[in-house]
């Protein structure tokens, strides 16, 4: 028979390899042996864990994370059915809904920053780029997300990002929210300014700030 | 390179591909091909005199841009050329073009590896917005600096404040504003015909389409044209490249991958930035060519990697084509603080020797105005002074300054003071301090055996 440490391993490592077939029908078979909890806890997250330390190190590549993200959401399509919504939200960090910001086509750094995040444990629903605030706004309230987090890399697509806080603000859902900000073009100090809650320089730092974010709101 | 008409046809009829299955099709290409050509970053080196690492880099770079083509993102449509027309692209790229005019002219060349020819510079804060109140003053840092051979500074963060959106109207004043006070400012310093590389306050065509002017951006003048990450373009992109020619002025390819993207690590860059050179000129007709590799962690074109490619690139395109190169030199530091000039001597050394003339300083990563035309002088003079060294003798002292600044001050960087704090705004002369801090840097250098001043 199977043993529970070996299919986790073996499904594990499809996740980091990026195998969706394969990632299903390990997760399938880890159901047999585990439970479903466990299969997430101990198997899918870890892998997805390593994937984003392998990515900060530049051992693999954009490509890479996101085959690896297919497969971790094949494994996971096969395991949700069998815990509840409780327990779902307590195993996801949270949910992201991500976009390059109006006026931006630039998108290779917002799509690094979705993949860690997922990597991170994050539900994130990347909307692409060059995407009017208002439906940043839509998405977000349409998935109960936690954070939006925008991205600009030119400085020209900055009055856009102020225009989502706006929005915000008049539809009165400033604080359902936290609003993350980076790219090229956004500072620290503009970050503060427009009323952000979060920053991030990099990817590695916009993760670590969605983390302490959203911990610091389950907390209060 | 094609004739406009023929890539408009091609990004209508040519093969329909969704840009995800483009995009991988992008990474397996690649990573075979960095593969068969045995290309390996060494982070020990950053200067390489491999021969054939550099012929595999451009061999590797001309098969992916034959076997992918360019994407063109809003007809999802790739633009694919013959072996023949890519051969093509290669052997009709101008090894010298004047540009600028009357005697502010300059014939810029296509530099060679360990060229003994002084290498030209462009000085400016390129990329990053720069404040209305001070524009005028800090461009004129840049011209009256007698080693600047030209000028690419930064966009108007505001226009009569009123912030620049893009596609709004105020994208277009905002690059009036930028070339209205670039001009002022050439005047001011006597350099009347500079040749400018402008128009960075409109990233869509707009600001293109209402700088193409005698009055504003001349026919000797120049605007950017990027290729889009990874081997794509769009509308956009081609309006500014199409309308610009038939203007008559300088088509630029900047070039700007981040490492880790599709291209995969540095030596997939390495491979990617030849394939855009090659598609950059095919479709817009570029007329000299940016290399800026994007650190994901770091931004800088500072790190080992991003000098590797820097260096790797510059040596492939320049041995094996006649196109004319920049490297950028951008920064995580900023001017006001000493780390900055670490960064300088190790970005421009990599490129002056390999093949590239020097663009920068775009200093603290293009966030902020922190930088001015005296940080430019020394990236001049430090390029200059490496027309007497070898890609070894280069790559021992990159390696020296290198250790002064990575990782911590790029983990950390000092981003320094913004232009006003740095010079005095009415004699436009720098400040005690800031002299003083420049004067201190130069003596380190020299110290490793560049003889600045001396040319």
């Amino acid at each position: 028979m199977t043993q529970p440490l070996d299919i986790c391993i073996e499904l594990k490592n499809s996740v980091e390899q990026g195998e969706p077939e394969r990632s299903k029908s390990l997760a399938e078979k880890a159901l047999q042996v585990l439970d479903s909890i466990s299969i997430i806890k101990e198997c899918l997250i870890p892998a997805m864990n390593e994937v984003g330390e392998k990515f900060s190190r530049l051992e693999i590549f954009l490509p890479e994370v996101m085959m690896a993200a297919e497969a971790f959401e094949s494994a996971i399509k096969v395991v949700e059915p069998k815990i509840t919504g409780e327990q779902k939200k307590a195993l996801t960090m949270g949910k992201v809904v991500i976009a390059t910001i109006q006026g931006d086509i630039h998108d290779l750094g917002k799509n690094i920053v979705a993949m860690m995040l997922k990597a991170a444990g994050f539900e994130v629903y990347d909307l692409g780029r060059d995407v009017p605030p208002d439906v940043i706004l839509k998405k977000a309230v349409e998935v109960d997300a936690d954070i939006i987090a925008v991205s600009a890399l030119m400085s020209t697509s900055l009055p856009y990002v102020k225009d989502l806080v706006r929005l915000l603000v008049e539809r009165g859902l400033r604080s359902k929210f936290i609003v993350m900000v980076g790219g090229g073009a956004v500072t620290r100090e503009w970050a503060r300014e427009i009323g952000a809650d979060g920053y991030g320089e990099n990817f590695e730092e916009a993760v670590k700030a969605a983390i302490e974010l959203i911990n610091s709101r389950k907390n209060a | 390179m094609l004739d406009m008409f023929e890539v408009l046809r091609r990004s209508e009829d040519g093969p329909f591909m969704e840009e995800r299955e483009f995009d991988f099709l992008v990474y397996r290409k690649t990573r075979e091909l960095v593969r068969e050509h045995g290309i390996v970053f060494d982070r020990e080196n950053v200067i390489p005199v491999d021969e054939s690492l550099v012929k595999g880099v451009f061999e590797a770079g001309f098969k992916l841009a034959l076997e992918t083509g360019i994407y063109v993102v809003e007809s999802k449509r790739v633009v694919k050329l013959t072996e023949e027309e890519l051969k093509y692209v290669v052997a009709s790229a101008p090894s010298e073009i004047v540009v600028g005019e009357g005697r502010d002219s300059r014939v810029l060349y296509a530099r060679k590896p360990e060229d003994r020819r002084r290498p030209l510079i462009m000085g400016g804060q390129a990329g990053a917005p720069i404040p209305e109140e001070f524009y005028f003053e800090m461009a004129l840092s840049y011209m009256k600096e007698p080693l600047v051979d030209f000028v690419n500074h930064g966009g108007l963060a505001r226009v009569g404040g009123v912030e620049g959106r893009t596609r709004s109207p105020a994208e277009a004043l905002a690059a009036i504003y930028e070339v209205l006070h670039l001009r002022k400012a050439a005047v001011a310093a006597g350099r009347p015909g500079i040749h400018l590389l402008a128009g960075e306050s409109s990233v869509s065509s707009i600001g293109d389409l209402a700088i193409q002017k005698p009055e504003l951006l001349r026919k000797t003048d120049a605007h950017l044209v990027p290729i889009l990450n990874d081997l794509k373009t769009d509308y956009d992109r081609l309006t500014k490249a199409f309308t610009f020619k038939i203007y008559g002025g300088f088509n630029v390819t900047l070039v700007d991958p981040v490492i880790g993207g599709f291209l995969g690590g540095p030596e997939g860059v390495a491979v990617g930035f030849v394939a855009s050179f090659l598609l950059g000129r095919a479709i817009y007709g570029s007329d000299y060519h940016i290399i800026h590799p994007i650190h994901p962690k770091y931004v800088s074109t500072t790190p080992p990697e991003c000098l590797w490619l820097l260096s790797v690139v510059s040596q492939a395109m320049a041995k094996y084509t006649n196109f004319i190169l920049m490297g950028d030199v951008w920064t995580s530091n900023g001017a006001g603080s000493k780390d900055v000039f670490y960064e300088i001597v190790a970005n421009t050394l990599v490129v002056a020797v390999s093949g590239s003339h020097p663009l920068g300083v775009s200093a603290t990563n293009g966030k902020y105005p922190n930088a001015s035309g005296l940080e430019t002088k020394f990236m001049a003079e430090v390029a200059i002074s490496s027309t007497r060294l070898n890609r070894g003798e280069a790559n021992e002292i990159a390696k020296e300054f290198l250790k002064r600044y990575y990782p911590d001050k790029l983990e950390k960087p000092n981003v320094g003071k913004p232009f006003p704090e740095l010079y005095d705004l009415k004699s436009i002369k720098p400040r005690e301090w800031w002299l003083e801090v420049y004067l201190e840097a130069l003596k380190e250098v020299e110290e490793y055996g560049l003889k600045i001043g001396s040319f």
